[in-house]
């Protein structure tokens, strides 16, 4: 019976390919014309001059690219503490007994991440505003004039201001991936711990932690190559400035090429942001299995 | 059996669907909104039923002989050209073109114009160029030496309109040798204009805008008593600072001639002590307190809004800020509409050049793929459209509907039936001033981007002038 209904080798070949064609067009062929293109001398247009590994001396030496990739290392550590520290928080709040209508909160928890970055960005422009913002508004209200001042435009601030519209928005995302973790892990461990007198912070850290370890292992993984890619929150709000207060890797790609019509040096910084992004994306996961190696219940 | 063949069905179907998805390029209107599907079915529709005049009205040469398909992209959208007269007029006459030639399937790619510059900078990136486009006049030497473009010198010499045209605006197009590559499009404005509210000057002991900077700052201090803020300027977008404001302070200190050397590489540089002046200056300017302070952080279209809401005396910024501004004025509070008054920068102590400059130029030039010339035909309708886009149809459309001039001049404007403010502008704009270049009109963008980017950091107080004409000049000489 199951023989007869199960299909040919060949036709599950067949499907299989359609994705995996797909996924190496969108996927590969892209980073392998990139690898090409940054070989070339390339301002757009037909012609090409090959100079060999220049560009990548020169991004090795690009001072803004190294600003911006630290700017994205500053984005990958807060939203790891912010977005997935407190959607932690929340999710022991949320699943705690005492809280009423559970579904309501991880409902409209979620609520942010479904709405579109640019959206997001404009809000928040709106809350930083100078002159009609709530913010500033709320530190005259309450007498705080001094403390007035054009957010976006402070340059040292300028990180902070577009790192917490990121957290806000993504915090409900993390939510319900480790509530739905947490969920899965049998309520009764966690009632055995409670009877044998165990506070709510030690069951977060020795009960909790290990169990979801893998859950959160994965959350930290979006985390880190979702920060990595930042973009349209920032391009909103301030396209990468003052200066390059705010600027991050992709957004210095997307200008060398598109703005600067510079193609060649522009899929050299495509090809250097790869690299980088797999670097810091392993060690977060090595780092990460070597923080939980004692805690681990596998 | 029957499986077998839904399943290769499907997977032939999803090959395709896939293969259709990548081929999706330039030439189709696939990014077109639906309302100019809508747009041009209407003009579809108009053509069957003006075919028997085909011709009596095709302006520049009635009728061509081509048949066939002809791709064309712009950026004047239908929703653009409500209240714009360039976009109105532009699209006015392509459909008066298509109307008189039904022969030519004129495939269209409307995009807004952000996405323009992104789409046409990638299709030519890709060789992949329409037949007929809107060339920015600062990546003409880049396209002309790709390449990309055609040489139209001989086809503007013979135009039947070469007498008309405004020479002046032909130098964005011209390379080095000084050929041209595109016939300049749309209307004429002033990237650089000080709107101000004559009453509220008035009342600050002004009969009009001062005429020197010193007597701004003078002025400056009475205004920000009443919690007002002198001039409104947005630069969140970081070229505002460069086209609406450096652009007419770089000439006031340097002259034309400095940047005519700038554009023809004949030695003038950045770092010349007149440039970094005017930067000085600039700097200065922004750190007086005349600007709002949050001027780096909001763009030109917020800015305009404290204008517009009396929280500004003045505001600088282009002729696409005032006609916003004229517009919701009119509509809203018409007593502040007719108080509105036109001036240019005020003249600065140690600037060397021109006073009462403003730039003003056709930062755009209708443009012919250089791969067109392989069917005379079909360049035969090409130049045939370009003629007419940019002719004496245009330029009258244009000045009897929203008192606004073009490439082709025109004799005698009647402006009797537009209101004072209205005619107040148009004599500002082509009458009263003196005109200088539109900086990021020319050179590079790779150029005036690293300028951009320092410039904002500049008027922040974050990075000296020095410094920023010095990188400049870097990239001027990588790039350029």
């Amino acid at each position: 019976m199951l023989r007869s209904i199960k299909p040919k080798g060949r036709t599950i070949a067949l499907f299989l390919c359609i994705p995996v064609i797909w996924y190496v067009f969108s996927v590969f062929v892209p980073l392998l014309t990139a690898v090409f293109y940054s070989l070339f001398e390339w301002k757009g247009g037909p012609k090409k001059t090959f100079i060999g590994l220049a560009n990548y001396i020169d991004l090795i030496k690009d001072g803004t690219f190294w600003e911006a990739f630290s700017h994205n290392i500053y984005l990958v550590l807060a939203c790891i503490v912010g977005q997935v520290g407190i959607a932690f928080v929340f999710v022991l709040i949320v699943n705690s007994r005492l809280v009423k209508l559970k579904g309501i909160h991880r409902t409209f928890g979620f609520f942010p991440s479904t709405i579109s970055a640019v959206c997001i960005g404009f809000i928040w422009m709106m809350i930083y505003d100078y002159k009609r913002g709530i913010l500033n508004w709320l530190l005259t209200v309450t007498g705080h004039e001094d403390k007035v001042r054009v957010w976006l435009n402070e340059p040292s601030l300028v990180m902070v201001l577009v790192a917490i519209p990121l957290i806000w928005q993504f915090i409900g995302y993390y939510m319900v991936i480790l509530l739905s973790a947490i969920s899965s892990v049998d309520a009764e461990i966690f009632e055995v711990a409670e009877l044998d007198g165990a506070n709510a912070f030690q069951r977060a850290i020795y009960i909790v932690l290990p169990l979801i370890k893998n859950t959160l292992l994965v959350c930290v993984t979006l985390c880190v190559a979702g920060n990595m890619k930042a973009f349209d929150h920032i391009y909103t709000m301030t396209e990468g400035g003052p200066g390059t207060s705010s600027m991050v890797m992709a957004m210095y790609g997307y200008k060398i090429s598109f703005a600067q019509m510079n193609m060649g040096y522009g899929s050299a910084i495509s090809v250097g942001i790869f690299i980088v992004s797999l670097i810091v994306i392993g060690g977060s996961q090595k780092l990460m299995n070597w923080l939980m190696r004692d805690k681990g219940v596998e | 059996m029957k499986k077998k063949l839904i399943s290769t069905l499907l997977c032939a179907a999803m090959t395709a669907s896939m293969l259709a998805g990548c081929g999706n390029g330039g030439d189709t209107n696939t990014d077109a909104p639906a309302k100019e599907d809508a747009a041009e079915d209407k003009a579809d529709e108009t053509v069957d039923s003006t075919e028997a005049s085909q011709g009596s009205d095709a302006a520049a040469s009635g009728g061509v002989s081509y048949e066939g398909e002809l791709s064309l992209m712009h950026y004047s959208t239908s929703e653009e050209s409500e209240g714009n007269g360039g976009s109105d007029g532009f699209r006015t006459m392509l459909k008066e073109w298509k109307d008189a030639n039904p022969n030519v399937n004129l495939s269209e790619n409307v995009l807004a114009n952000d996405e323009y510059k992104t789409q046409i900078a990638t299709l030519a990136a890709a060789d992949d160029l329409p037949d007929v486009f809107l060339l920015q006049g600062m990546n003409t030497k880049a396209w002309a030496e790709q390449g990309l473009v055609m040489d139209l010198t001989d086809i503007i010499n013979s135009s039947p309109y070469a007498a008309d045209y405004k020479q002046d605006y032909f130098t964005p197009f011209k390379d080095g040798d000084g050929k041209i590559y595109g016939l300049p499009v749309l209307t004429g404005g002033t990237c650089t204009v000080v709107v101000y509210d004559k009453q509220m000057w008035k009342d600050a002991g002004y009969e009009s805008f001062p005429a020197t900077w010193d007597e701004v700052l003078a002025a400056k201090e009475k205004f920000s008593g009443d919690g007002v803020d002198t001039i409104a300027f947005g630069n969140s977008g970081k070229w505002q600072a460069n086209s609406c404001f450096m652009s007419t302070i770089g000439d006031m200190f340097t002259g034309k001639d400095w940047f005519q050397s700038i554009i023809d590489k004949g030695g003038a540089a950045f770092t010349d002590q007149e440039f970094v002046d005017a930067l000085k200056f600039t700097q200065d300017a922004f750190k007086s307190g005349v600007f709002n302070a949050d001027f780096n952080a909001i763009s030109n279209e917020d800015a305009r809004e404290y204008y517009i809401s009396g929280e500004a005396a003045a505001f600088i910024g282009g002729n696409w800020d005032v006609s916003y501004i004229m517009a919701t004025l009119l509509e809203g509070d018409e007593e502040k509409y007719n108080n509105i008054g036109f001036a240019t920068f005020p003249s600065v102590e140690g600037a060397k050049g021109d006073t009462n400059v403003q730039n003003i130029g056709l930062g755009y030039g209708m443009a012919i793929n250089a791969k067109v010339a392989e069917d005379p035909e079909k360049l035969d309708a090409a130049i045939d459209l370009i003629y007419k886009l940019t002719g004496p149809d245009f330029a009258n459309f244009v000045a009897a509907n929203y008192a606004l001039g073009g490439l082709t001049q025109v004799e005698d404007v009647d402006l009797s039936k537009f209101d004072s403010v209205t005619q107040d502008f148009y004599n500002w704009s082509y009458v009263d001033t003196n005109t200088c270049e539109i900086y990021d009109s020319y050179v590079s963008s790779a150029v005036w981007d690293v300028f951009n980017t320092e410039l904002q950091d500049m008027l922040n107080g974050d990075t000296d002038p020095d410094t920023v004409a010095k990188d400049t000049q870097a990239a001027y000489e990588a790039n350029y």
